[in-house]
């Protein structure tokens, strides 16, 4: 979701950060698994990496502020068997994003799908009960 | 992806080949209740029986990393996330979605799990148990076929595994009997008996579902990399 009603949002959230993506691997307890958020951004990383792959990414708000965000998604074996590949995302991609927000008002999310600028999208297959 | 054809349950399993790629089904048993993924696939089923002394004592002991009593990495004592071998029948619930393949040969039926290579090896060959087995992580097992069903006997673990990854215990008795049996040629069962007389009141039962994926290979899973997140999770955990 984009627009005013991320602003106030981001302003919050801008408060709580620290200068690094605050990162919680916690399983399925730590995310919102009932409510879907679809941010846009910028890649700035991507690890293809087990056991959770990343993707770091940049959300400019309104009033021009970057945000720094972190999406966690499955291992590289889940990923691959669901299409994507170390090359699937490269830094500077802008993507529409959806996933789960972390409970702890930090700028991390649990990745459920990926659109990239092609308009090719990117899905999971998550292990927990999340809102699909 | 969901499920399967009726002409694919229709075909027919081969007599005494398990060969393939197999992964745990998601498919819900029944179509009563909503069954989460857990459930279906990290679970070993609802039919524990209830524990001893011994076996409740050790299941209190045990901290893990996510679940109901759930806790940080840091403070889990759950011997997998130091990366040890996570013992039978916990290896067929590590990495949700993770397969095994297995391939047979003379006198033998392997399995090959690709959560951190772990290999374990059934003797078809009449060999018993060896005698003073050395506890190990996996067991010591042997196989014999009952018309289409593997009979699979392990012995011989040490103690230091959890049954499962909510930290249900086992002890160095612990005796498991598989009854594997491939019900068509895309599906297999594996009704596992739990006897521990140690750890629980009487033997039980986790049923078990594997579909085969055949167009997947095993890809890697290095539990060492686990290890990449410690760093990170501390740092998501000091004060902002």
């Amino acid at each position: 979701m984009k627009g005013n009603r991320f602003v106030p949002f981001a302003l919050a959230v801008g408060l709580l950060v620290v200068h690094a993506p605050v990162f919680a691997h916690h399983g399925s307890n730590s995310y919102d698994s009932k409510t879907l958020t679809t941010l846009k951004g910028t890649v700035t990383d991507f690890q293809f990496i087990n056991p959770h792959s990343e993707i770091f990414f940049d959300v400019t708000d309104s009033a021009g502020v970057v945000h720094k965000w972190v999406a966690e998604a499955v291992s590289v074996a889940s990923l691959s068997r669901y299409g994507w590949t170390k090359n699937s995302i490269k830094p500077g991609d802008q993507i529409s994003i959806t996933g789960n927000l972390a409970k702890n008002g930090s700028n991390t999310m649990r990745l459920s799908k990926l659109a990239l600028p092609n308009g090719k999208v990117l899905t999971v297959e998550r292990g927990e009960d999340y809102a699909q | 992806m969901r499920g399967q054809t009726a002409p694919e349950r229709a075909a027919k399993a081969p007599a005494h080949d398990l060969t393939g790629l197999w992964r745990r089904a998601r498919r819900a048993p029944d179509k009563k209740r909503q069954y989460t993924i857990f459930e279906l696939t990290a679970s070993l089923g609802n039919e524990i029986a209830p524990m001893t002394p011994w076996g409740e004592e050790k299941f209190n002991a045990a901290k893990p990393n996510g679940g109901a009593k759930g806790v940080s990495l840091a403070e889990s004592n759950d011997p997998a996330l130091k990366c040890f071998p996570p013992g039978v029948p916990r290896i067929y619930t590590s990495r949700l979605g993770a397969p095994f393949e297995i391939v047979q040969s003379q006198g033998r039926v392997i399995m090959l799990f690709e959560y951190d290579h772990i290999v374990r090896e059934i003797y078809t060959d009449g060999r018993p148990h060896p005698p003073d087995l050395n506890p190990t992580w996996m067991g010591d097992s042997i196989g014999r076929w009952e018309g289409n069903t593997l009979v699979v006997d392990t012995v011989g673990f040490n103690d230091k595994s959890w049954l499962d990854s909510v930290g249900h215990p086992h002890s160095d008795a612990l005796h498991l009997v598989e009854r594997i049996q491939r019900v068509g040629r895309d599906t297999m069962i594996d009704d596992i008996t739990i006897d521990d007389p140690k750890s629980y009141s009487k033997p039980w039962v986790s049923h078990m579902r594997f579909e085969l994926k055949p167009d997947w290979s095993l890809l890697e899973y290095v539990c060492e990399d686990f290890l990449n997140f410690q760093d990170l999770e501390q740092r998501s955990e000091s004060p902002k």
